[in-house]
């Protein structure tokens, strides 16, 4: 025992030591926070970021250079480097020097994290918009309403909910790119099969029901065939909120998670849980955390909630897919609605060049550069007259996506986004493991509220 | 505590004479060879943990320095549901895993270190499996555990069992896991292996020579000898498993479902942290933890007296 | 002669038993290897087969060209190859220090050796990210380098449990017979944990090879990234190119196998040096 006490002891002296060491070096965090220790070699760290700063505000002449960060590969990936190319030759005195972040899963954003704690940020980041009312609370993004202003751009030029989601507190931090929507695929064969008429699919949340029952082949526990899960891939509850006619959040700010028709949209989904018997459910969905056997191309599911990248996924790996698109039903049958969600470019504080990090991200978002990057990710714009022009309002599948977007919501804008969300999430998962929805929507009521007041 | 564990075997007042003997040729060149750790300690490793440290008591979000609440966040937890949740998860983990692992890992080392055709292909093979990336790894096993078309039901279907719905199911999620991280025992087996290698072999000539059976020179000479490192393997063991993260993370895209069945602690603080930019909040949580692996370790220490025993002490 | 018959009944089990076990060891990375050698239908199809059909080969060339392999393999190789240096030549010498030597202080240091172990990574990461930006070490390759010569606490712990088990006779000898402690050390003492110290090099290679988080937040220019970063790359918001993927994961864990397998036939030498003692 008196070698625990002994060791503690040194330890705490050990730490007391260490704490005075690390206030000295805050300290001179503080003073040398605004020096660029890129272009600062030696010493003089300050004076000669000071002589950068003014360098590149003023020097027009010269070519500045702008780093873009983004996590996108493949057809993105290409799609990005195209829009690039094409603003490089319409600019010629910008470089854009843009870097592929590795990024291991959604949401996972440690190193932009990391640079901008280190006040080593890029000029623009490619980022989910979802995130930016938390980042922009939080004093990390630059606040571009100005300069959106002095060029013109404004909300005549997105769809309203990209437009709402890029703008925090009446500032604007973000400029939309892409977007995408939710809406229900079904197997049309299924439907021949069940004796459903495929071109006649299910509007309301009783229609829904009735054709997921006939839908269902079921053997002993196991599922041959599945007509629907309203949770499963892209059913999360926000779709089914709102379809439902309920709120998340009203104009003043509060959190309405616990809106009666919310609660009555879980308890639906609760009420199926039962129906179906979650366990043998669960072996559909928590067993399939990937995309690598999606049950809808092997023809085990008849319909799912999914966005509009199923579309080239289902030509890759089941072309012979016999499939439509209907959107989520409503309890009445019409007020269909649902969610967009999709990226953006926003400009971290710390910025070096703020005025060619923003021509970068209006040309990115303009017409241009929006037809450049949608015509080869696919990705669809957040402009209704691009996807005009590339002819996604006459694709069978993706003009049902096209015309729902007017209408379509963006998740709520506040700084708890990603805590709202994962609260959603478990109180879906715990309600169709038996527990009370009212209960549920109560407390992620009471915890998102308690969060936002902090 | 500690200066005792490192020579268990003559009476402590012993060692401590011949300590103190000791102590005058031993200082400068003890001093001399650890300065590079204790450097790397006061350079690498103590600025970070005595920041988390004062983040603790703080609202600290990582972009926003926040305010000082002192206890705060602490008293919060005590009142955060998903916070014991996560909790009784952790340890779930730790009290099947740990001494499972240990169990395998043994028999396996021991398995290992027999003189059979082919010993060298076989070491490499069980070593094979932490080397496949978390992902590949995460994808195999949710085929294997699905519970219509897996392997693993499939075969229990061959002797009649229904399997259940594994990695979809609030039971057997966790065991599960267990299942699927004592896959990765090849790093522990090695050191095990390592252990056994350094065993004299004088000691089995003694034993042959007195006729002991296979099964008493086990007991009464690998299993002690070994238990150097089966007290690192313990207590690495009780460590890592409360940090318990990649795989659960990996598998349920950090959702922890069902049912928050697989919600473990540190998935928990990763989602305050850099989630919830709660980093004060996660770095309280990080320091209870550190208390509660801290009072476990230190009882396995205390206790490690009774059984750890030093080859040549 | 019933003796050698049961002997040989033994060994027969053992084998046996291996190939069974062996069959289940096998089986992540023969998946590994299988998909690397498939095309993106058939990653695909359920349920999933063993074997490719065809034997995509070209999954190999095409993942060397998708991301630049030859590049991120010297990063890699380099950045492994110091960090286990650092680590082989300082963790023996510091373990050994604290296991063999008395000097005041030692106790308290192997202490928090342990205890430093025990605060997540996922709190420090940040504030030792800071740490490096006020090194100004950010965007080169130091932060994944530098720190492994001055120790790691989990091979100080490791390697201090085998020297303790070593007998202080032999050090005891050696300094009656003159040698200097360091001599002791480096001809005495560290041959003798050799296969300890084999295995320590073994986890940091494997750690250094496999590391995402480390490169991730310090390497700042694609010219400078690794292998582990490149295979994220294969992962985009439409899917995953799961054949060109574990392609490179193949490629990448050869070489370890091709370490694993050598390093383990000295664990069996070090039969040999145990001979010596007692």
């Amino acid at each position: 025992m008196k070698g625990i006490k002994k060791g503690a002891f040194l330890l705490a002296i050990f730490t007391l030591i260490l704490s005075v060491a690390l206030a000295g070096c805050g300290g001179n965090g503080n003073n040398s926070s605004g020096g660029d220790e890129n272009q600062a070699a030696g010493g003089n760290a300050e004076i000669s970021s000071n002589t950068a700063d003014t360098g590149n505000a003023g020097g027009s002449g010269e070519k500045a250079t702008i780093t873009v960060w983004h996590a996108m590969t493949e057809l993105t990936g290409e799609a990005m480097d195209a829009v690039v190319k094409a603003f490089e030759e319409k600019y010629p005195n910008i470089k854009v020097n843009s870097v592929y972040i590795a990024q291991q899963g959604e949401g996972k954003n440690e190193k932009l994290l990391a640079a901008i704690a280190g006040g080593n940020a890029p000029d623009v980041a490619y980022f989910d918009r979802f995130e930016v009312a938390t980042w922009a609370a939080q004093g990390s993004l630059t606040d571009i309403s100005g300069y959106a202003e002095a060029s013109g751009v404004n909300a005549d030029n997105f769809y309203p909910f990209a437009w709402e989601e890029a703008n925090y507190e009446g500032k604007l931090y973000a400029m939309p790119t892409t977007t995408d929507a939710r809406l229900v695929y079904y197997n049309k064969d299924h439907f021949k099969a069940a004796g459903l008429d495929p071109e006649n699919p299910p509007s309301t949340i009783q229609e829904l029901e009735e054709a997921a029952g006939k839908l269902t082949i079921k053997d002993g526990k196991r599922f041959k065939q599945i007509g629907f899960i309203p949770w499963y891939n892209q059913g999360w509850f926000y779709g089914w909120g709102w379809s439902f006619g309920g709120e998340f959040m009203d104009v003043e700010g509060n959190v309405t998670a616990n809106d009666p028709k919310n609660v009555e949209a879980l308890t639906w989904i609760a009420n199926y849980a039962k129906k179906y018997n979650i366990e043998d459910i669960a072996s559909f969905t928590d067993s399939q955390g990937t995309t690598t056997m999606d049950p809808f191309f092997t023809g085990q599911l008849s319909m799912q909630v999914s966005g509009p990248w199923t579309v080239p996924q289902a030509e890759k790996f089941n072309p012979d897919l016999n499939y439509g698109v209907f959107p989520m039903p409503t309890p009445t049958g019409d007020n269909y609605t649902t969610w967009s969600g999709g990226w953006a470019t926003v400009m971290p504080k710390g910025s070096k060049n703020p005025e060619a990090a923003w021509e970068f991200m209006k040309f990115f978002s303009g017409e241009e550069g929006q037809e450049i990057f949608s015509k080869i990710s696919g990705d669809f714009s957040i402009n209704d007259r691009v996807n005009e022009k590339l002819g996604y309002k006459e694709h069978p599948i993706f003009k049902e996506f096209i015309k729902v977007l007017p209408v379509s919501h963006a998740r709520p804008v506040m700084t708890q986004g990603s805590l709202y969300w994962n609260e959603l999430a478990n109180a879906v998962d715990l309600a169709t493991r038996g527990e009370d929805p009212k209960a549920l929507l109560d407390k992620v009521n009471e915890n998102v509220t308690k969060a936002l007041n902090q | 505590m500690l200066e005792k564990k490192a020579a268990p075997m003559p009476p402590a007042t012993q060692i401590r004479a011949k300590n103190s003997k000791k102590l005058r040729d031993d200082a400068l060149y003890g001093w001399l060879f650890a300065s590079p750790w204790v450097i790397g300690l006061l350079v690498f490793f103590a600025v970070p943990l005595i920041s988390s440290l004062y983040f603790s008591f703080t609202t600290y979000s990582i972009l926003q320095p926040g305010e000082f609440v002192g206890f705060r966040n602490y008293a919060e937890l005590m009142s955060d549901s998903v916070f014991w949740k996560s909790f009784s998860n952790t340890i779930y983990f730790v009290v099947f895993f740990v001494p499972l692992s240990i169990f395998f890992g043994v028999a396996l080392a021991m398995l290992l270190n027999m003189n059979v055709r082919g010993m060298s292909i076989y070491r490499t093979i069980f070593f094979l499996p932490t080397l496949v990336p978390a992902v590949a790894m995460a994808v195999l096993w949710m085929w294997l555990l699905n519970p219509g078309f897996g392997l693993v039901n499939g075969m229990l279907d061959v002797i009649g069992i229904q399997g259940p719905a594994w990695l979809g199911s609030e039971t057997w999620s966790k065991p599960s896991l267990i299942l699927m991280s004592l896959w990765g025992i090849g790093q522990s087996v090695v050191i095990y292996l390592a252990g056994l290698n350094d065993i004299s072999q004088d000691y089995y000539e003694a034993g042959d020579i007195d006729g002991a059976s296979w099964f008493h020179k086990m007991k009464s000479i690998t299993l002690p000898l070994l238990t150097p490192v089966i007290f690192f393997n313990l207590v690495m063991g009780i460590i890592g498993a409360f940090q318990q993260f990649t795989l659960p993370y990996t598998m349920t895209g950090g959702r922890g479902t069902p049912a928050d069945s697989m919600k473990f602690y540190v998935m928990y603080l990763y989602d305050n942290g850099f989630k919830f930019f709660k980093m004060g909040y996660a770095s309280a949580m990080a320091w209870i933890l550190f208390i509660i692996v801290m009072a476990l370790t230190a009882l396995i220490f205390y206790n490690s007296k009774k059984w750890v025993h030093y080859q040549g002490e | 002669m019933t003796a050698k018959t049961s002997k040989n009944m033994k060994k027969y089990v053992v084998q046996i038993f291996l190939l069974i076990a062996s069959v289940f060891f096998l089986a992540p990375f023969i998946w590994m290897v299988s998909t690397s050698l498939k095309t993106l239908d058939q990653v695909y199809t359920f349920p999933p087969e063993w074997i490719p059909s065809p034997f995509v080969w070209q999954n190999y060339v095409d993942a060397m060209d998708y991301i630049p392999f030859f590049t991120y393999l010297k990063n890699t190789v380099l950045i492994t190859g110091f960090s286990t240096l650092g680590v082989v030549l300082t963790c023996p010498l510091v373990a050994y220090s604290i296991a063999k030597l008395n000097w005041k202080g030692r106790d308290s240091i192997f202490f928090i050796t342990i205890a430093v172990m025990m605060i997540p990574g996922q709190v420090t990461m940040i504030p030792l990210f800071l740490l490096f930006e006020k090194l100004n070490w950010i965007g080169t390759a130091l932060p994944l380098v530098i720190p492994a010569f001055f120790g790691v606490p989990f091979y100080i712990f490791l390697l201090r449990q085998f020297f303790l088990g070593l007998p202080n006779e032999l050090k005891d000898a050696a300094r009656i017979d003159g040698a200097g402690e360091f001599r002791t050390y480096w001809q005495i003492m560290l041959p003798l944990a050799k296969s300890a110290v084999l295995s320590v090099g073994l986890f940091q290679f494997m750690a250094a090879w496999t590391d995402f988080m480390g490169p991730l937040l310090y390497l700042t220019e694609p010219g400078s990234y690794t292998l582990s970063l490149g295979l994220q790359q294969f992962q985009s918001q439409k899917g995953t190119q799961w054949g060109l993927m574990m392609a490179v994961s193949t490629m990448m864990t050869l070489p370890i196998i091709l370490l694993f397998f050598f390093l383990q036939k000295t664990f069996i030498q070090g039969i040999t040096f145990s001979g010596i003692k007692g």
